[in-house]
Parts: structure tokens; C-alpha cells; sequence
């Protein structure tokens, strides 16, 4: 009896603490957030990336990244199916104890605490570089972390429903890109295909892999939320990842084709070479503000859900009841840490290609797997408790 | 507290409690004793009269009628008066038996609306509400009559909300009016005014109308709630009911819809949602409130769907032109210039020559000259705000171009602004709108691209937060509601919109297969 409402009480603290107990995201917002939080990365600076280490295949390599993801994703999704009121942290807590509960907790939460640094510089990069040159930095960590916040403090339902509208940006924006950007668009330069074998290709496709990771790690967070979890959270994952990798692989693509391969692997922000390039008629040479503008509600909302993230990982660590009071502190937190990152172009690029994978891979591979693991050998236990 | 502050609010307090042991006093046989009561309540008002009359003639029933001139009709009065001392004679043979105030409302009295009353309380309410309180020696209860008959400003179109197409009749103070427009529109017995009175002093009457079977359940209980919680000495007009009950009360949005239509509130009933009429106020409040309904007008339904839809759509362009056009120029011209195709730029900049002000500068005081401008030919008398508005638009504008003060560029972006906000229907969203835009220009001014991101993204996530009445106010296009987009971004035909929308309680709106269909071949 005591096991129950002990188990009823984690359950209570994985809705309340994520401020989710009476809203429900629905299955349109989960996808919606899973492509905001992938899109804004993917395209920003992970095809440059991909661009310097295989050429013009990046479209291909961003497609394997898909494949994999949408294989971690559904690994994500057996997890939580037979608990979807349990999130990882939760799940942890019910499978090995409290302690193990707050170490996965820590574990997401460094996890997005080091992603932030390639987040911010994809957003410091894009607006700072091409917009506010003369601006201070501190200005471009302030603001968004200001908005994020207030997203954050209004909750799940807000935060979700922005992702929607987010999408829609998202949408508009690759309509607008295609248009300025067909008439050079030059099919050989994205031949010869798999120049450098598939097994180099392959391993290239680790770089979109860290763009992916966010949404499994949101899956992780946010997945007792969404309407009918058990039921749809597998194809719901599928579609967020798939429809992420198809949005991200045009630009891969009319990169590829429009700058071609060698351009676009000068530049740290490609997408942005791309948007100036990109024209409509001749009275309309440049519109990569309208682009930035229709950007940037995705890349807020990933700054947003970032704070989110860390907050629901703080309370659970310190075995708060609601993330509110986590706001501004971890705010604080991922400002400093972000600012410290993106201060310095070198160290961020670095950051950015080599240090940055190494904390994520190992997480949003290994996370789902080892509490997958853990599920089977637990299960009966969990099983009892439930 | 001071001491002269405690000795007032226990002077107060000691005032109240007599008025309040007065006023649950009950009406006596002895008519002095009642009369002695009321004149303490009511004083020696110069508009309250008391008329002494004898009951059916009878010097041993003297009686006496309360009411309150220019409130009370006097022909009603007379007549109420005639029936007792004239025709009473007839009725009741045996003199010295004192008729009870239950046999005099049902035998003597045709007035529609007539009742017998015990507590003061009720005879002084319906004394100061208009109507009128007769009181007899020897009679245990006291009658009211209704005898209301106050001037009212006539049904004349709202000068707020004009039309091309459609009714012209518009609310005015009168509430009894004014749900007789609803009724005279919606006969279904299933519509409800239910009544209500708020505030300590003004006792204002409001009416809280709904149609029973498709509103939202719980929607009224809601409404009454927050009406009944409502503790104030006096309601003067329906911003006050609407501050007072509104989700978000910090917010500068609405959420609370006000028209003076109505066809827009039996329109509003019809959807489920719910309507509350207060008295003396031409304004009438519906809830719950969705942020696209200020963007609507009744022209979009009574006109074909074609010109409804387009004329939306010029609506929405109006709203985004008067909220961030002049942000965004201002943020161009300052920090983006480069985004500007080059003919446009040098055009901008030759004008911009001779002006020695920044930009954000620049449309700051030409928006704040505008927002004079306006306030001032508003509290004018009409034919000097006419002059008003000629001398700052035309002669104003013009020197200030000529001075160099300005640039022509910048007087069209504010003007096309202006004009974009007055094209929004809801006069009261409007002004709200004017208030987002300086935030957006001085943080577009000052930032550039980033900070009007911030500031537009800060309001958007606001708006998002907020609900009205349970509703979220940005409903049905976030959180997306498929089935009620036929009546969002566009208007459908009417034969499509077959359903209510999502929160009504009965959905269904229309029959099957309502699109015309004629005869092929012409009529037979």
C-alpha cells in the first residue's frame, strides 16, 4: 500500500512539477516542438558542419541522421509506452530509487546545459553577424533569455502552442527560400553521389545526430504530457523526426546545389549565405530579414524549452514542486555558460564540431537505451508498483 | 490610524447599521409609523413626493403614495390614485372593513405589473427604481405599482459601430430596451435574462442573458459568480463590470467584447456565448471573447462572402500595418538599411536629407502629435475638432515637411498607420493596439531587428497566455480549432458554416445541403 502511494506521488510530482497536470499537448504541438527544436540547429550551422567534413553529400548524410533518430526516438517511446505518465527522471526514481531518479535528472539537465552553447551560437551568429554587428554581445544572451523565461514562466500550453506558429514560420520559410532560390539551383553540384563511401558518409551523419538528440530529449521530458502517449507517442516521434529531417534536408539540398558544397563549408551560418542569395525578381534582391523574422520564433522557442528543460531537471534534483522558482536561476546558469562559449569564435567552433557530440551522442543514445534495459530487467517490478 | 480617521469610519459604521436596521424593518398598520421610517431613509429629497389620498373615500383609511419625480410616470400615478378613491367606493360596500393590500392589487388595480410588499427594504428599492409605494392605515403590507416612466434617448445607429448593410438600431441607456432588441431578434423560449444587482449605492440592474440550451455549461454560473463578487458602491457604466471581471486584469488586451449592437449580441447569443446588459449604459458585454472577433465586423456576414472574405482580409492587413509599420520602417531606416531595394532607399534618403532628428525620434513625435491631435478633436465640440483635425493633418504635416522637421517618408508611414488602426472595427481594441505600437517602435528604434523580435514576441507569448472566460484568447487559430476556420481568416458562404462554434453547447447551426441548388434550365 505504501509502494502505491509512493508511486502515485512520483507520478503526481512528473506532471506537477512540469506545471502539466491539467494541459495536454496534442499530438500537432509535440511534432510541432520536436521540428522547432531540431530545424533551427539543423539548418543554422549543423549543414556547414556536414558541408566541411563530406561535400556535397550532406543531404545524404542528414537523411541517415534521420533514420537514426526516428530508430532512437521509437527506443524513446518504448521506454515511457507502458508508464506514459512517467517521464525519465520519474521512471528512473521507479526503477532503481530516488538517487538514480536525480543522476538522470543531472544527466538531461547537463545534457541541455551544454547544448545551449551551440544554440545560442547559432543564434548570436545569425543575428549579431549579419544584423547588429556594432551591437554588444550581452544583448543577444539578455533578450531571448528574457522571452524565454516569460515563455517558460506561462507553462507547457503556451510554450507549445508558440511551437505551432513556430512551424507554420518554419513552412513559410522553406516556401520562401525555394522561390529565390530555384533559379540557380544546379543539380550537378550535389554529384557525384557518396564521393566519399558510405561508411564516411555515415559516420558524418553523427553531426545531424546532435540536432535530433534534442528531441529525444525532449520526448523525455515533455512525453507524459501528450494526449494518448502509450498509444501514439511512437508515431507521433516518427512523424516529428521524419518531418524535422525532410524541412532540413531542402535546405541541405538547395545549399548543395545553389552555393554548391565548397561555398557553403566556408561559412559557420551557411543557411544565411543562402538566404542573401536568394532573390525575388529584381526589385526584391534581398529579403533574408523576412527569413530571420519567420526564424526567429523557432529559434526562441528553443531557447525557451531550453530554460524549461533545465528548470524540470533543477526541481527534480532539489525536489522542488513546481520549476517556476528554477527559472531565473537556470537562466542565469545557461546565459553565463552560453556567453562564455560564444564570446570566443574559436572555442565556440570547436565547441561546436568536436566537444559538443561528445556530450551528446553518448546522452541520446545511450539514455533511452540503458533505461530501455533497465525497463526489461525491472519490468515486473514496475509492473507491481503500478 | 489617525484618530480622526477612526472616529470617522465609526461614525460611518454607526450610519450604516441604523440605515441597515431601518431597511429590514417591516411595514406596520400604523401609517405614521411608516412614513416616519421612509423619511428617515430618504430624507426630505427634493425630488421624492408623497401624495396623501383617502382609500375609497374613506376619511378613516387615509393612505399615502411615495414615488420620485422624473422617475415615476404621473399619468400612471393619477390613474392608480383614481382606482382608489373613485372606483374602490363601488367595490367595497362595508366601509368600515379595511381591504388588504392582496385584494386592492387584485380587484382595483390594472396596472400590468403590481405587488404587495412587507419589508422596507423592497418599498424603498422600488421607490427609487421609479416606481411607485402606496401605503394605507391599518394595511399590514404596503403595494408597489410599477409606474417607470423616465425619458429615454431614442434608438439611434451607434456612432462607433457604422455599417453599409444591415440594422441601424442601436442600444441606448435603457436596459429594459435594450433586451427587447435582443428578444425582438432571437424569440426562442430557451433565451434567458437573468437578473442581478450590483453595487451598494447605485443598486444598477444587469441582466445576464444567455440561450439556455447552447451555452457552455458552467459558462453562466461563471458569469454570476464573478458579478456577485463584485463589491462596490456604484456601477456608472459596463468598464467598470468589465474591469472588474476580466481574466487578466494587468493585461492591456480585451477580453471582454463590448458593442452597442444589437444584432452583434444576438449574433454572439447564438453562438453560445453570453451576453450581460447593465442599465444605464448603451454598451453591452459579451463573453467569452476571442482577439480575431475585434477584427470582425456585421458587414462580413450581411454582405455576399466574396466581399466579406476580402474585406476581412483588408482588416487583417490593417491590424499588422497598424502595429509594426512604423517599427519596422523605423528599424530599417536606423539599423537595416541595407535591406531596402536601392530605389526605395535613395528616395527614403533624399528625403531624410534636411531632417536633423534621428528616426525613432522622428516617429515618435509625429505619433504622439497624431495621438494629440486625435484626443483633441475627440473632446472638442464637433464642428472645432472637424478644424481640429484639418489644421494638424493638413496645415501641420505640410510645414513640418517644408521646416525639414520631418520627412515626407515618415508622414506617410504614420499616416497609413493611423488610417490602418481606425479600419479595425472595435474601437477599443484599436486603442490598445496604439499603446503595443510605441513599446515596438522604441525597442525597434533602439535595437534594431532584435529588439522588436523581443517586444512582438513578448506580446504574442502574453496574448497566448491569456484566456477569457476559460476560452484561450487567441482561439480557434492557437490552439488551432479546424472546424471554426471557416469563420477566421475568412468568411465562409453561410450555407458552409453549418456548425456553432467549438465551446457553443449544441453544434449543429444549419440543415443538410443548404447551398442553393435552382432548378436546371431556369424555373419550371
Amino acid at each position: 500500500m505504501n509502494m502505491k502511494l509512493k508511486m502515485q506521488r512520483v507520478s503526481q510530482q512528473a506532471r506537477t512539477s512540469n506545471q502539466q497536470s491539467k494541459f495536454q499537448i496534442t499530438n500537432g504541438m509535440f511534432i510541432a516542438m520536436m521540428v522547432n527544436l531540431i530545424f533551427v540547429k539543423a539548418i543554422g550551422v549543423t549543414q556547414g558542419v556536414l558541408a566541411r567534413s563530406i561535400g556535397q553529400d550532406m543531404w545524404i548524410t542528414t537523411m541517415l541522421g534521420m533514420f537514426q533518430g526516428m530508430v532512437v526516438i521509437y527506443i524513446t517511446y518504448l521506454v515511457l509506452r507502458k508508464t506514459p505518465d512517467l517521464d525519465f527522471m520519474s521512471l528512473a526514481q521507479r526503477l532503481l530509487g530516488k538517487w538514480f531518479g536525480k543522476l538522470i535528472a543531472l544527466v538531461i539537465f547537463a545534457f541541455f546545459m551544454a547544448g545551449f552553447g551551440p544554440v545560442m551560437l547559432t543564434f548570436v551568429y545569425h543575428i549579431q553577424d549579419y544584423f547588429l554587428p556594432e551591437a554588444p554581445l550581452i544583448l543577444f544572451f539578455v533578450a531571448p533569455l528574457l522571452v524565454g523565461a516569460l515563455g517558460c514562466y506561462y507553462g507547457l500550453e503556451v510554450m507549445a502552442r508558440l511551437a505551432l506558429v513556430g512551424m507554420l514560420f518554419i513552412f513559410l520559410l522553406n516556401v520562401l527560400i525555394i522561390i529565390g532560390s530555384t533559379n540557380e539551383f544546379d543539380i550537378r553540384n550535389l554529384l557525384p553521389v557518396l564521393e566519399n563511401g558510405f561508411p564516411r558518409t555515415f559516420m558524418a551523419s553523427l553531426n545531424y545526430d546532435t540536432d535530433w538528440a534534442f528531441a529525444t530529449m525532449l520526448a523525455a521530458i515533455v512525453m507524459p504530457s501528450l494526449k494518448n502517449a502509450g498509444k501514439i507517442g511512437g508515431t507521433t516521434g516518427l512523424i516529428g523526426i521524419g518531418a524535422s529531417g525532410l524541412l532540413t534536408m531542402i535546405w541541405s539540398i538547395l545549399e548543395g546545389a545553389v552555393l554548391s558544397s565548397e561555398v557553403t563549408s566556408q561559412y559557420t551560418v551557411s543557411c544565411m549565405k543562402l538566404a542573401r542569395n536568394a532573390h525575388i525578381g529584381t526589385f526584391l534582391q534581398r529579403y533574408e530579414m523576412i527569413m530571420i523574422a519567420l526564424y526567429s520564433i523557432p529559434i526562441l522557442f528553443e531557447v525557451m524549452f531550453f530554460i524549461y528543460a533545465t528548470s524540470v531537471c533543477a526541481t527534480r534534483i532539489f525536489g522542488l514542486k513546481s520549476n517556476r522558482s528554477m527559472i531565473p536561476i537556470v537562466s542565469v546558469i545557461l546565459g553565463t555558460y552560453g556567453y562564455w562559449i560564444v564570446g570566443d569564435h574559436y572555442r565556440a567552433i570547436n565547441y561546436l564540431e568536436e566537444t559538443w557530440p561528445r556530450i551528446a551522442l553518448p546522452i541520446a543514445f545511450g539514455l533511452p537505451v540503458l533505461l530501455l534495459i533497465l525497463r526489461l530487467m525491472l519490468g515486473k517490478k514496475l509492473n507491481k508498483q503500478s | 490610524m489617525p484618530a480622526d480617521q477612526v472616529a470617522k469610519a465609526d461614525k460611518a459604521d454607526k450610519a450604516a447599521r441604523e440605515q441597515e436596521e431601518l431597511l429590514s424593518a417591516t411595514f406596520t398598520p400604523k401609517l405614521n409609523d411608516n412614513i416616519a421610517i421612509i423619511d428617515a431613509l430618504l430624507g426630505k429629497s427634493a425630488d421624492l413626493q408623497q401624495r396623501e389620498f383617502r382609500l375609497c373615500g374613506n376619511p378613516d383609511f387615509p393612505g399615502v403614495c411615495f414615488f420620485v419625480d422624473g422617475l415615476a410616470d404621473t399619468l400612471v400615478i393619477e390613474a392608480i390614485l383614481k382606482a382608489l378613491i373613485v372606483f374602490g367606493e363601488d367595490l367595497h360596500r362595508d366601509p368600515a372593513a379595511i381591504p388588504s393590500a392582496e385584494e386592492l392589487r387584485t380587484t382595483l388595480l390594472v396596472n400590468a405589473s403590481a405587488k404587495t410588499a412587507t419589508r422596507m427594504k423592497d418599498g424603498i428599492a422600488a421607490v427609487v427604481s421609479g416606481d411607485t409605494l402606496l401605503l394605507v392605515q391599518g394595511m399590514k403590507e404596503a403595494l408597489i405599482v410599477s409606474s417607470k416612466g423616465w425619458k429615454d434617448r431614442g434608438v439611434e445607429e451607434p456612432s462607433a459601430e457604422n455599417n453599409v448593410r444591415g440594422p441601424r438600431d442601436g442600444f441606448n441607456e435603457s436596459i429594459r430596451t435594450n433586451t427587447a432588441h435582443v428578444r425582438r431578434r432571437i424569440k426562442d423560449p430557451q433565451l434567458r435574462f437573468d437578473p442581478m444587482i450590483v453595487g451598494t449605492r447605485s443598486q444598477t440592474d444587469i441582466n445576464i442573458a444567455y440561450i439556455q440550451d447552447l451555452v457552455k455549461e458552467g459558462l453562466v454560473d461563471e458569469v454570476k459568480r464573478r458579478l456577485r463578487g463584485i463589491k462596490i458602491d456604484a456601477i456608472l457604466e459596463s468598464g467598470y463590470i468589465e474591469e472588474l471581471i476580466e481574466d487578466a486584469p494587468l493585461s492591456p488586451f480585451n477580453t471582454i467584447q463590448s458593442t452597442e449592437r444589437p444584432d452583434k449580441v444576438a449574433s454572439a447569443l447564438l453562438e453560445g456565448r453570453v451576453a450581460i446588459f447593465i442599465d444605464n449604459t448603451p454598451v453591452v458585454l459579451i463573453v467569452p471573447t476571442f482577439f480575431w472577433q475585434f477584427i470582425q465586423a456585421p458587414d462580413d456576414y450581411y454582405n455576399r462572402y466574396w466581399v466579406g472574405s476580402f474585406f476581412r482580409c483588408v482588416r487583417y492587413l490593417a491590424l499588422i500595418i497598424s502595429l509594426v509599420l512604423p517599427s519596422i520602417y523605423v528599424m530599417l531606416v536606423s539599423f537595416h538599411h541595407e535591406m531596402i531595394p536601392t530605389a526605395l532607399a535613395l528616395t527614403i534618403a533624399s528625403g531624410r536629407e534636411v531632417v536633423p532628428f534621428p528616426v525613432i525620434l522622428e516617429a515618435l513625435m509625429l505619433e504622439i502629435a497624431f495621438e494629440l491631435m486625435r484626443e483633441a478633436g475627440l473632446r472638442m465640440p464637433k464642428p472645432i475638432g472637424q478644424a481640429v483635425s484639418i489644421v494638424g493633418s493638413l496645415i501641420i504635416g505640410q510645414a513640418a515637411v517644408q521646416a525639414g522637421l520631418v520627412s515626407p517618408f515618415m508622414v506617410i508611414v504614420i499616416a497609413i498607420t493611423e488610417i490602418s488602426s481606425f479600419a479595425i472595427p472595435s474601437y477599443s481594441s484599436s486603442l490598445a493596439l496604439r499603446i503595443f505600437r510605441f513599446p515596438l517602435l522604441i525597442a525597434s528604434g533602439v535595437f534594431g531587428l532584435l529588439g522588436f523580435a523581443v517586444v512582438f514576441f513578448a506580446l504574442l507569448l502574453h496574448a497566448m497566455s491569456i484566456r477569457s472566460f476559460g476560452e484561450s484568447y487567441l482561439a480557434p487559430a492557437s490552439p488551432f480549432r479546424p472546424g471554426d476556420q471557416r469563420d477566421m481568416a475568412i468568411r465562409m458562404p453561410i450555407w458552409m458554416m453549418n456548425e456553432r462554434p467549438d465551446f457553443a453547447q449544441d453544434s449543429q447551426r444549419l440543415g443538410e445541403n443548404q447551398m442553393p441548388q435552382p432548378p436546371k434550365g431556369g424555373t419550371t
